[in-house]
């Protein structure tokens, strides 16, 4: 695996995002960097801004005000950059399928490589989540050559 | 060609590899006392590795020039100081007179690239966080030349690090006495701010104004502002060392003497980090112009009158 | 206190008041005739010295409701007035002008349910996004989809 690669893998800077969610998913991304679930033994730093980010973390689903607002922020995030879509909402809308301001769920908008389902996803699945994350894109690189 | 030797393997190499380790010492012991697990031991060196792959994007309405210049100058100001340091340090009389006004000259420019920095991404928030940092400079200078006085003094007022180091070595270190006690107590203060540590961190404040003056910066620029900081954290402690507690020397004991002196004053500077909030701009300037600076002057006309 | 402030009101505005429905202790419902809801308002609001808490509005199919809850905090009363609008002419008189809680929430009435507020002193949108196309109210229950490029089936 290149070496870049290996470097981005262990050392990923999460950056949270919310498009529009209850918040539940977000307060579960915020335990994840507590001192029970403690993130940063894998090297992750929450990044302040969207221009040190390497992994971005979306919660919600995505509606007409926050759609333009995502990509926006998604050409901003230095590649290469990976995305976890967090929670129902972000994965399918959810039980918001129907409703009138989210036309499109989230992976039309932006790729997504890992989707994390629960609503809300306990942190211990958040960060299996992201585990299966890395594997996956180790594998990827792997098959690759 | 000796003083090329100096430059790369002291002023760079070995600073930026015993700076990385106290960076991870820091990591680690903040970690502990907060109950968990820290990273692992190479871990700021792979955060310096993974920015350099990254791309670098320069903001539309930025200035292109002094964007990509600021890093550029801060980093070679840390080095250049360090090899100051490093010969003083290792050759007693190689210096030259005036060299502690270099030193400290030298020392304010990384946090002026961190202005220059903010100030080029034409972003508010930079701005913001650009102008913070002029305000701290403005505080904390201050007291830190006064600080700096006290070894000028009990060294019989010469102003070359040779010099001071020399008398260090006959007449016993600059702490043992009680202006001195003081004087580090200021100094290590202001280089807490100066590092832009918690409780002085106001520039870079994270959860206030998404990364303050480095809020645009990415790629191979931010890893170069890292690396800074990251070097900061070796040459500022041991500037300290080499003015108040008599610098590192390599002769048997003594080596252990100067790690273990190295080590407390980065304990120190993470035990103030984990135990402080942050505080605002307005009351970081009272401090140092207030209680810092009454007991800076004190440690100077004790100092003055011998003891 | 309770009885003496609902009596103050059904004694006062005799006329403007169609029914009341005394739900529970800390629950009434008031209909009120459309045309005196400013001045009951200002009454309930300067004189009782309630608290305006949010406006709701209702697309019940053969009218439009809209509910003004009140509260009185010490006694613990929740007070609703209802004011019900015809289909085909739906305007009522803005609260907007007399206080200033009023004004966001009737944008977002007149924007979402197509509710004309008069005298409201700012008519923009508040919610919907600037690609909404004028004139669909999308919570009505006569909505219909108009983007073309939803997807509104989960993939499975």
């Amino acid at each position: 695996m290149s070496f870049k690669l290996n470097a981005l893998l262990r050392s990923p800077w999460v950056f949270h995002l919310s498009t529009g969610s209850c918040n539940n998913c977000d307060i579960e991304v915020l335990d994840c960097l507590t001192p029970r679930f403690d993130i940063e033994r894998f090297g992750m730093l929450l990044a302040p801004s969207i221009k040190h980010a390497d992994v971005l973390l979306i919660t919600g689903s995505c509606n007409r005000k926050s759609a333009e607002r995502l990509k926006r922020l998604y050409e901003q995030a230095p590649k290469p950059c990976l995305v976890v879509a967090i929670g129902e909402c972000s994965m399918s809308r959810g039980m918001f399928v129907h409703s009138y301001n989210c036309p499109q769920p989230l992976d039309k908008i932006i790729p997504v490589d890992v989707y994390i389902p629960g609503c809300p996803p306990k942190p211990e699945a958040i960060i299996a989540g992201v585990v299966k994350l890395i594997e996956k894109v180790k594998a990827q690189a792997a098959e690759k050559k | 060609m000796i003083y090329i030797f100096y430059l790369i393997f002291f002023g760079f190499f070995l600073t930026a590899v015993i700076g990385l380790l106290a960076s991870w010492i820091d990591r680690k012991v903040t970690a502990r006392v907060q109950y968990r697990v820290g990273p692992p031991l190479l871990q700021p060196l792979i955060d310096i590795i993974k920015l350099l792959g990254k791309e670098t994007l320069v903001p539309a309405g930025a200035s292109r020039t002094t964007f990509l210049m600021a890093p550029v100058v801060g980093f070679s100001s840390v080095v250049l100081v360090s090899t100051l340091l490093w010969i003083n340090d290792i050759r007693l009389g190689q210096g030259f007179v005036g060299d502690i006004i270099v030193a400290i000259y030298l020392l304010t420019i990384p946090s002026m690239s961190i202005i220059m920095g903010g100030f080029a991404s034409a972003n508010p928030l930079a701005s913001i966080g650009a102008s913070r940092e002029m305000k701290l400079i403005l505080a904390y200078e201050l007291p830190f030349v006064f600080a700096v006085m006290v070894p000028v003094i009990k060294s019989g007022y010469s102003i070359r690090i040779g010099e001071i180091l020399g008398a260090q070595a006959q007449n016993g270190v600059v702490v043992g006495s009680l202006s001195g006690f003081i004087a580090l107590v200021v100094a290590l203060m202001s280089v807490q701010a100066k590092l832009a540590l918690v409780p002085f961190d106001i520039p870079e404040a994270e959860t206030e104004i998404s990364g303050g003056a480095l809020i645009e910066y990415s790629g191979t620029a931010l890893a170069m502002f890292r690396l800074t900081k990251n070097m900061l954290l070796f040459t500022l402690p041991f500037f300290l060392m080499i003015l108040y507690m008599g610098g590192l020397r390599f002769d048997g004991i003594h080596l252990l003497y100067g790690i273990l002196k190295y080590v407390l004053l980065v304990a120190l500077i993470t035990v103030i980090r984990n135990t402080n909030p942050r505080l605002r701009i307005d009351q970081a300037v009272k401090f140092f112009w207030g209680p810092m600076t009454v007991l800076a002057v004190g440690a100077v006309v004790l100092a003055y009158f011998g003891k | 206190m309770r009885e003496e402030i609902l009596k103050d009101i059904t004694g006062r505005f005799k006329d403007d008041i169609v029914d009341v429905f005394d739900k529970s202790p800390s629950r009434v419902y008031i209909e009120i005739r459309k045309e005196a809801l400013v001045k009951i308002a200002t009454y309930a609001l300067r004189q009782i010295k309630a608290r305006f808490n949010i406006a709701s509005g209702v697309d019940c199919r053969h009218h439009f409701e809209i509910l003004y809850h009140f509260t009185v905090e010490d006694i613990n009363l929740l007070i609703s007035f209802r004011v019900k609008l015809p289909v085909d002419k739906l305007e009522i008189d803005s609260l907007a002008p007399v206080f200033e809680g009023a004004n966001w929430i009737e944008r977002e009435m007149s924007e979402l349910l197509g509710i004309d507020f008069k005298g409201h002193p700012d008519k923009r949108r508040l919610l919907l996004s600037d690609e909404w196309p004028e004139g669909v109210y999308p919570l009505r229950c006569d909505y219909e989809e108009w983007d073309k490029k939803a997807i509104r089936d989960r993939g499975i």
